[in-house]
């Protein structure tokens, strides 16, 4: 009878601890072997096209050449933006004065990125203009009824096991609920105005090289002919307590955009034009001259 | 015996599915539940110690010189003019201002590092737990460089603490936005507790300590923070420049218009000085 009693006891915990080590809330433990480990600094893998700022095809030189699928009104866009930005402006890159990058730009990943892993939402930190920390939710919610617009857009993920091995390897995000202007990179190449896009992304270690990550991008956007996927792919750093970079845009900022126009501060602090000809601006509500 | 092989299969049973350390599980239980959306429990403008109002009611403990600094910001002020504040033109505020709180906290806690999300203009932090010293050169952020320390302080087994110091800053930073200037050497240090209110989980306090050179003392403020009910809340996404109708020129701040033009922040003020244009442009 003891016996009986000790093996029900014993069993008792058994169960107890099954139950504490298996919580699917988060609320009890964590137990991060069941996720990819995802620590660390990433930095973006540019191809070896190179030449410029980081693009959204990463393998690919940025401007005309990333080939994106534009539509021809936005193609025609994009072209106009490059011939202001050859004669000193800055065309369709709003985030010349600071704006968000928004996304997809985020994931160009122009400093470098840190994603912190829970079990309910995981948090991609991205250090450039703004402090931006995405957060892609995973406690199995639906999409809201009403989406407030940002930049970075409103991100539900799923974790998916791809392999039947036990273990989490693939976060399957959508993204939706945008507000604008957003372009895919600095050269301008932009996304339809109306805010519509939606991201579908598939995040995931390199199988043979953990220390790589893969961030596959199937953009939908009215400005494209047909979705646009690029797999971007970022590199770990292997220092464990690497240093964070503050990228604040506006220390420094030498761009200042009055009216529709761009104009430069000198390095003694006063306005001067951007382009060759450029008039001064518009002084009308000065009493003094 | 038997009982007692079956008691010693149990327990290590439950050590090997027991998570041990943050190489095999996070315990969450091991840390306090400040998982939500906190907002500043204070009215009125934000400022470093919400007990007493803002400007020259903080009392701050200043040095006659940055007590006459704080002075000519206010009077500047009055005029239409920004006086010490540097973030109008969306500079970063930095600590402490940061932990004023301005529109929503999250805090994210993993045993190597707690992140503090702050929505305003550029507020996000990191406090480095995982037991590091200070490293031998510090980048200066605005933000600083926080190692902090988990403190269980009631012995119950869980930490309920956070204890956090930082340094190494850059400038040039205020305490809220009356312009009430830290030291621009830079060489402030912070020393912070972060724990919830005994009595109601949904009250986070931070209790601050400024030590800087523009201060006679070391000064200490107390914030409290409220936890959303809203267990889903909606963060909203503060882009500075989105909007931003503050212009600096050669150190003078103006307006932009509506229209888009700029005009005057100050009565009287003078147009920018548009030297670098050619003549026959204007």
């Amino acid at each position: 009878m003891q016996n009986r009693s000790a093996i029900r006891a014993a069993m008792g915990v058994l169960a107890i601890m099954a139950v504490l080590c298996t919580a699917p809330s988060g609320a009890f433990a964590f137990d991060p072997a069941s996720y990819p480990n995802l620590k660390g600094q990433w930095f973006g893998v540019r191809g070896t096209a190179g030449g410029g700022q980081p693009s959204f095809d990463p393998v690919k030189r940025w401007g005309t050449t990333q080939d994106a699928p534009l539509t021809p009104e936005y193609d025609a866009m994009f072209k106009a933006n490059l011939a202001d930005q050859r004669a000193g402006g800055q065309g369709t890159n709003a985030t010349s004065t600071c704006l968000a990058p928004g996304m997809p730009m985020v994931m160009n990943a122009h400093s470098p990125m840190e994603i912190i892993l829970l079990p309910e939402t995981t948090y991609i930190r991205v250090d450039h203009i703004r402090d931006t920390r995405r957060r892609i939710y995973t406690d199995g919610r639906d999409w809201p009824a009403e989406i407030e617009p940002t930049f970075d857009g409103y991100s539900i993920g799923k974790w998916i096991d791809s392999d039947g091995d036990g273990r989490f390897d693939l976060l399957e995000v959508e993204t939706r609920g945008f507000k604008g202007p957003r372009s895919y990179d600095a050269s301008g190449l932009p996304l339809h105005r109306d805010n519509k896009s939606v991201f579908k992304e598939r995040i995931y270690l390199d199988k043979a090289n953990p220390n790589l990550l893969h961030d596959d991008i199937t953009v939908i956007d009215n400005g494209l002919t047909r979705p646009w996927t690029v797999s971007k792919t970022y590199r770990r750093n292997p220092d464990p307590r690497p240093a964070w970079v503050e990228y604040i845009c506006a220390e420094g900022q030498q761009l200042v955009r009055i009216g529709n126009e761009n104009y430069m501060l000198s390095g003694d602090g006063f306005l001067m034009p951007t382009r060759k000809g450029q008039a001064p601006p518009d002084l009308k509500y000065f009493s003094r001259k | 015996m038997r009982e007692r092989n079956w008691l010693a299969a149990a327990a290590l049973a439950a050590i090997t599915i027991l998570p041990v350390g943050d190489a095999g599980a996070f315990d969450e239980s091991k840390y306090p539940n400040w998982k939500g959306q906190w907002v500043r429990t204070d009215a009125g403008a934000p400022r470093y110690d919400p007990s007493k109002p803002s400007g020259r009611g903080q009392q701050a403990p200043l040095k006659p010189e940055f007590q006459a600094f704080l002075e000519a910001s206010l009077a500047e002020q009055k005029t239409g003019g920004q006086g010490g504040d540097p973030t109008y033109t969306c500079l970063s505020p930095g600590m402490p201002r940061i932990m004023n709180n301005y529109e929503g906290a999250e805090l994210v806690v993993t045993p190597d590092t707690t992140h503090i999300f702050m929505e305003h203009i550029h507020d996000s932090r990191r406090i480095y737990t995982d037991g590091r010293p200070w490293p031998a050169f510090i980048e200066p952020t605005f933000a600083g460089y926080s190692i902090g320390q988990w403190i269980d302080e009631g012995g119950t087994g869980r930490y309920s603490v956070l204890e956090i110091e930082t340094r190494g800053l850059k400038g040039p930073r205020s305490y809220d936005n009356t312009g009430l200037p830290l030291h621009p050497d830079n060489q402030s240090v912070f020393k912070e507790r972060i724990y919830q209110d005994k009595a109601d989980p949904n009250i986070l306090v931070v209790e601050i300590t400024t030590i800087d050179n523009a201060l006679t003392r070391p000064w200490t403020a107390i914030k409290t923070y409220r936890r959303a009910q809203n267990p889903r809340p909606v963060w909203r996404e503060s882009v500075c420049a989105e909007n931003n109708a503050h212009v600096e020129i050669a150190g003078q701040g103006y307006m932009l218009s509506a229209d888009g033009f700029l005009m005057p922040a100050k009565k009287d003020q003078a147009p920018p000085d548009l030297r670098y244009f050619a003549p026959t442009q204007n």
